[in-house]
């Protein structure tokens, strides 16, 4: 009898990749940005002149190094300021922002209040902190108030639009499943939902503190009071070696705060 | 309370997953629910729970004599304990046991935590479910079948009139899932509470159901409900309606 001859199964070969399947959303964005950076090369020129760039930048340099020292003490005295400034704008803007961020939570708030709070958050947003600044030094005079209320503002656009999707983010399984054993909404928000936007809420409210500290620096620069005021006197005088002092104090404390904010974070770090 | 099953059919999409479903079991039983995996057991306690909507038929509650009455109003008599467990991680064990009593206070006296006496009792559920050393620690940082215990402990805590319990022992070993069935069987037994288990291990069943409530998987209308028989002393069930 004669037995059928079986040959072995050939193993599948991948199909080539058609060129559309690599059009994927992001290689299409990297792609239209690219266009966008070669169309703006038009837009960028210089004045036309024949100029020793190199000569102005060393000479420009030359005017900040040594810095003067001289003027450290009165630097940190305004550094103290600048931190007091920022210390209760964040403050001030977390504690607002936290029922603005409820209301412009999808997943907590009827869609109604989303579309308002979120319109609200824009328009704030939409403002640069130097211009809250100049608002609020025309509403209550060149002091630190000035500056808290301009860096309140500011951050509140913020720290609204983050806590937002904090709460967003949150699963929301849990608190159904306390709903489901008869939880008041505002008990399966307090057990479910806040215990997990806590720490990103934590951890936003820090990344904003160090952000404002940077801010208060430049405010100062329209009068808001902190170390900026120094900044401008030295900058209207040309007094470069003492800029350069503040700038020092500047970097050292940004540095600080940064190292301090990872560790922090990493401890609170969302789960 | 008593469940009663009148024409009860469920459906997932277009498909059956049970039909004519009657029955009615009284308070204080033990029913295990059991089938293969996808036969509509979780589908089932969420319907008894009133979070599944019927396709047909009616399930009802009846609850100290009264009449059967929609499982929507009797949500916190109702106590699930979920195949995922919906604990909230970052909060310690403690708190989440107290949670299970969420239902029965405001939300204002909640707001700033719970009596001491509560706690009191929270813990001790906790100590005999062999978690008390970790009653202060976050639910996060503990392995599944402790979480899971945590989750039996919270519905334990709730004092309700029915157990809606989905596969509250896969995780454990066998002398946790003793512990949490024998519990669960005490319920039923001492306090007239009624109990919906879904178990996989046919030995569990027979040592802890009073009732086996099979789901088949071929057929939606070949569910079946089968009475242990047990030691000398148990009762038997009557008045299902078979």
């Amino acid at each position: 009898m004669p037995t059928r001859q079986t040959s072995p199964p050939q193993p599948p070969t991948l199909p080539p990749m058609a060129w559309y399947e690599r059009l994927t959303v992001l290689n299409v964005t990297f792609l239209i940005f690219l266009c966008a950076a070669l169309v703006s090369l038009r837009g960028i020129h210089g004045s036309g002149r024949e100029l020793n760039l190199w000569g102005n930048l060393s000479r420009k340099l030359h005017d900040f190094f040594p810095p003067d020292l001289s003027v450290l003490g009165k630097t940190l005295g305004a550094l103290g300021e600048t931190f007091e400034i920022a210390v209760v704008a964040t403050l001030l803007a977390s504690v607002v922002s936290l029922p603005l961020a409820l209301a412009a939570a999808r997943t907590v708030s009827p869609g109604w209040l989303v579309a308002v709070a979120r319109m609200v958050l824009n328009a704030i947003r939409t403002i640069p902190s130097l211009i809250w600044a100049l608002l609020a030094v025309a509403v209550v005079g060149p002091n630190p108030l000035a500056g808290v209320i301009g860096l309140m503002f500011y951050s509140i656009g913020y720290l609204g639009k983050f806590f937002a999707d904090a709460f967003e983010s949150v699963d929301l399984e849990v608190p159904r499943g306390l709903r489901a054993i008869g939880a008041h909404p505002i008990q399966a928000f307090q057990f479910g939902l806040w215990p997990h936007a806590r720490p990103l809420v934590g951890s936003y409210t820090l990344w904003m503190l160090e952000y404002n500290l940077r801010s208060a620096s430049i405010i100062g620069y329209v009068g808001a009071g902190g170390i900026g005021v120094q900044l401008h006197i030295y900058q209207e005088y040309g007094q470069w070696d003492r800029f350069c002092t503040v700038l020092l104090v500047i970097l050292a404390i940004v540095t600080l705060l940064d190292f301090f904010g990872d560790w922090l974070r990493r401890r609170i770090a969302p789960r | 309370m008593d469940v009663v099953f009148e024409q009860v059919g469920l459906k997932r999409g277009e498909r059956w997953l049970v039909r004519g479903l009657q029955a009615e079991i009284p308070a204080g039983r033990f029913v295990a629910v059991v089938g293969s995996s996808g036969v509509g057991k979780s589908s089932l306690l969420s319907a008894i729970a009133g979070e599944f909507e019927l396709a047909e038929g009616r399930i009802g509650l009846a609850r100290d004599g009264g009449g059967p009455r929609s499982p929507g109003e009797h949500r916190r008599h109702i106590a699930p304990i979920f195949q995922h467990l919906l604990l909230s991680g970052n909060l310690s064990l403690l708190t989440n046991v107290l949670l299970g009593r969420l239902g029965r206070r405001s939300w204002i006296s909640t707001l700033t935590g719970f009596p001491a006496r509560e706690e009191q009792e929270a813990y001790a559920l906790l100590a005999d479910l062999g978690l008390g050393a970790f009653a202060r620690r976050q639910v996060h940082q503990l392995s599944g079948g402790e979480q899971q215990r945590v989750a039996v402990a919270r519905a334990l805590f709730q004092q309700p009139d029915l157990y809606l319990a989905d596969e509250p022992v896969a995780s454990l070993d066998a002398y946790f899932a003793g512990r949490v069935l024998g519990l669960l069987r005490q319920e039923a037994r001492l306090r007239k509470r009624t109990v919906f288990c879904v178990l996989h291990d046919a030995a569990l069943v027979e040592r802890f159901a009073d009732v086996a409530l099979s789901l088949d998987p071929a057929r939606p209308d070949g569910w079946s409900i089968r009475t242990i028989s047990r030691r000398p002393g148990d009762t038997q069930i009557e008045g299902l309606g078979l």
